[in-house]
């Protein structure tokens, strides 16, 4: 077709001005590529994070701020200083008001998130556009062993966390993430029994295999699993039925059990799309209550996971866009520059009976087969950013919000030291730093996104030149030749 | 003679072109440039009417208002009975396309297309299928005596040869009429003579109204009629029409 001869033939005369057009197009789509590469690698990683936290298929998670235990003391008093011993004073352990001298002390106790009623979970199934709801209990199991005469000093005390699952919803909550590396998951008939699933970095730390035994709030549990997290996680060491986690945990409010009490309800919407209108619908249903998104989770991770997430997020876009302006900007200069080159010529062709129409498609296409070679090789280089920063980038790091909580400020022990209100059991900060491999990658989307911005560059230069060509008077134009 | 008078009875013979009361004026850096003025002129279909003049007398401007490529400040240029100073742009495109060939001084090549696809650019506008543009395109370049230059470049052309092309070019489309500005202008006298000749030739055997512009009385003088432009007037010098 004489459209695309003539097209061939002007680029391979100029082709040292298409050259420098396509690279600096390639340039401004190789780094959008780059940075939508690196973009959604942080963003995977950070997807990691939260997956780790709440398990795949939850969107939001609904939790409330623990209330001040009611009256009954929460703190342990030390009777004297000193070493224990034959007639030294003894050290004592207070625990929801109840307290120990002695033996091993083992109590399941509430997270930083506050006792929910089971009756909200099915009323927030049953809002519109939620697909499932599941309540959990996240708690932590922590024992210590008083000092006695045979072994006068107060040994450290140890803690795990424990995760009431709801077995009915495998899907929602922590265990959704889980891999089963031996054994059994839980199944219907579990609801009520002492069995556990145990996370597999615990069980090597701890010498826990199916079939041995773990206890918990005092109540020996039979491992039937051992299950694997992603790395990039806080999860709970081990899992037990909700219905038996309920029945040992005490809510520290009221120094009762908490059957029918939740601490966590784990809701998935209907559709992405959903989730912030269910959002809304819970807060409204329950006012006290926090209700938390994966997206305002990713907001409370900092670290560098973080800083990367707000850098590729960021800098990275403005970058993208000023390095695409420029290139668009001298596209669109040398292509209007070439047209003023070629004034006679598009004279002579409009004096031969071209319409403008006819000129103007051909200084676009041009410019548009200038742009798509310029998207191509973008898209070579996008691929190469890609591979470098996957080469070159460090771990990340994220600080994550403690899952599974400290206590609740229930729980203090105080040594025969004598220092008083030191908290015991898991972790007692807010924020895990977890490190989490960042793996940018090439989405299909991003090339689709490179081929339309090269099409839109060589149209934006092609008007230019087109609109400049399409004004030519042929008569202006052959005059330019004399 | 002085053509701004009315013309002599061209008799049973309907007038080609009719242009009365013709002005172009041109404004640049704020003063108005006339040129031409108040021309009237008859062309008959199969005339040859060659143009004389200094540079910047108006010469240039004439053939651009015969061939429809600028349209003038004042009057009516008529071709085959339609006004092409008031007719749209389409139209007047339309009348380009299929009745008009131009030849230039500078002999206005498309530099990257080689013979072949120089004329054929010039049959694009008219939508000829493309079996058939290859051949009147072969037998436009076998015309001109470059049948076997068809894939050679401009650059790989010497003057003449692509002054031939350009014959060619504005041939291929069978016009009614040859618009030729300065055709000769950039060659060598033999050249010139091989040019002219040729487009004797052409104008003869094919009956063709052709308006040439130049300087060159050796060109000229084949002519018909010869009309010289001076600051936008033109006058008819000699008359061998029969």
């Amino acid at each position: 077709m004489f459209f695309f001869t003539y097209l061939r033939r002007e680029l391979r005369r100029r082709m040292r001005q298409a050259v420098f057009i396509a690279l600096g197009l390639a340039i401004g789509i190789g780094l959008v590529i780059t940075v939508i590469g690196a973009s959604s690698g942080v963003k995977a990683a950070q997807a990691k994070v939260l997956r780790a936290l709440y398990g795949i298929g939850t969107d939001l998670t609904v939790t409330t701020t623990p209330k001040a235990p009611s009256g009954k003391p929460t703190t342990g008093q030390a009777n004297s200083g000193g070493n224990f011993g034959p007639g030294s004073p003894r050290a004592e352990i207070c625990v929801n008001g109840k307290c120990y001298t002695s033996g091993t002390v083992d109590t399941l106790a509430l997270g930083e998130t506050g006792p929910l009623s089971e009756a909200a979970v099915g009323q927030i199934a049953r809002l519109d556009h939620v697909s499932a709801a599941a309540g959990g209990l996240l708690l932590t199991d922590n024992r210590i062993t008083l000092p006695s005469a045979s072994n006068p000093n107060l040994s450290p005390p140890t803690s795990f966390t424990v995760d009431g699952t709801d077995i009915h919803y495998p899907r929602l909550g922590p265990l959704s993430n889980a891999r089963l590396t031996s054994g059994r998951t839980f199944a219907a008939a579990d609801q009520n029994s002492d069995v556990a699933l145990v996370d597999s970095n615990y069980a090597a730390s701890h010498g826990v295999k199916v079939g041995s035994t773990v206890t918990i709030g005092g109540t020996r549990f039979k491992v039937i699993g051992i299950v694997s997290q992603p790395q990039a996680g806080t999860p709970p060491n081990v899992y037990i039925p909700l219905a038996r986690a309920q029945a040992l945990a005490t809510n520290p409010a009221t120094g009762k059990s908490m059957k029918g009490e939740v601490n966590t309800v784990y809701v998935a919407a209907d559709s992405a799309a959903d989730i912030g209108t269910v959002q809304h619908e819970i807060e409204h249903l329950l006012p006290h209550a926090t209700v938390t998104s994966s997206s305002d989770l990713a907001n409370e991770i900092t670290g560098s996971a973080g800083t990367a997430a707000k850098l590729a997020g960021t800098l990275g876009k403005w970058l993208a866009v000023l390095v695409l302006i420029a290139a668009f900007a001298v596209a669109s200069l040398l292509t209007m520059a070439a047209v003023a080159r070629r004034v006679p010529e598009f004279g002579t062709l409009k004096a031969l009976g071209w319409r403008s129409s006819r000129v103007v498609s051909q200084v676009l296409g041009e410019s548009v087969t200038t742009g798509i070679i310029g998207g191509l090789a973008g898209v070579g280089l996008g691929f190469a950013g890609v591979a470098i920063i996957d080469k070159i980038a460090p771990k990340l790091t994220a600080q994550v919000p403690s899952a599974s909580g400290a206590p609740s400020g229930t729980q203090t022990i105080t040594g025969a030291g004598g220092t008083a209100g030191t908290p015991i059991g898991g972790p007692t900060v807010g924020h895990t730093t977890i490190a989490v491999p960042m793996s940018a990658s090439v989405t299909i989307g991003a090339i689709v996104l490179a081929v339309l911005l090269a099409i839109a560059g060589g149209v934006l230069a092609g008007s230019f030149g087109g609109w400049r060509a399409a004004r030519l008077r042929p008569a202006a134009a052959l005059a330019r030749v004399a | 003679m002085d053509i701004n008078h009315p013309m002599p009875d061209p008799g049973p013979v309907t007038p080609l072109y009719q242009l009365s009361g013709v002005s172009k004026i041109y404004r640049k850096s704020g003063r108005e440039i006339l040129a031409v003025q108040e021309l009237d002129l008859s062309i008959s279909g199969g005339e040859w009417l060659a143009v004389q003049g200094k540079t910047g007398h108006g010469k240039t401007t004439l053939l651009q208002l015969l061939g429809g490529l600028d349209r003038p400040t004042r009057g009516r240029v008529e071709f085959a009975g339609r006004d092409l100073a008031a007719a749209p742009e389409a139209q007047v495109r339309k009348v380009r396309a299929s009745s008009f060939g131009f030849i230039f001084q500078t002999f206005n090549l498309i530099p990257t297309l080689n013979a072949h696809e120089n004329v054929e650019a010039a049959l694009i506008p008219l939508r000829t299928h493309r079996a058939q543009r290859r051949a009147q395109v072969a037998a436009a370049l076998d015309s001109v005596g470059l049948g076997d230059r068809a894939q050679h470049l401009p650059g790989e052309l010497s003057g003449g040869q692509q002054q031939r092309v350009a014959i060619a070019r504005a041939l291929v489309k069978e016009p009614k009429v040859l618009l030729a500005d300065e055709p000769t202008g950039n060659l060598d006298e033999d050249t010139r003579d091989e040019i002219i000749g040729l487009l004797d030739t052409l104008w003869r055997e094919r009956r063709l109204t052709l308006v040439l512009v130049s300087h060159d009385s050796s060109v000229v003088r084949r002519a018909q009629r010869i009309g010289v432009m001076s600051r936008g007037r033109l006058s008819i010098r000699q008359d061998t029409r029969a």
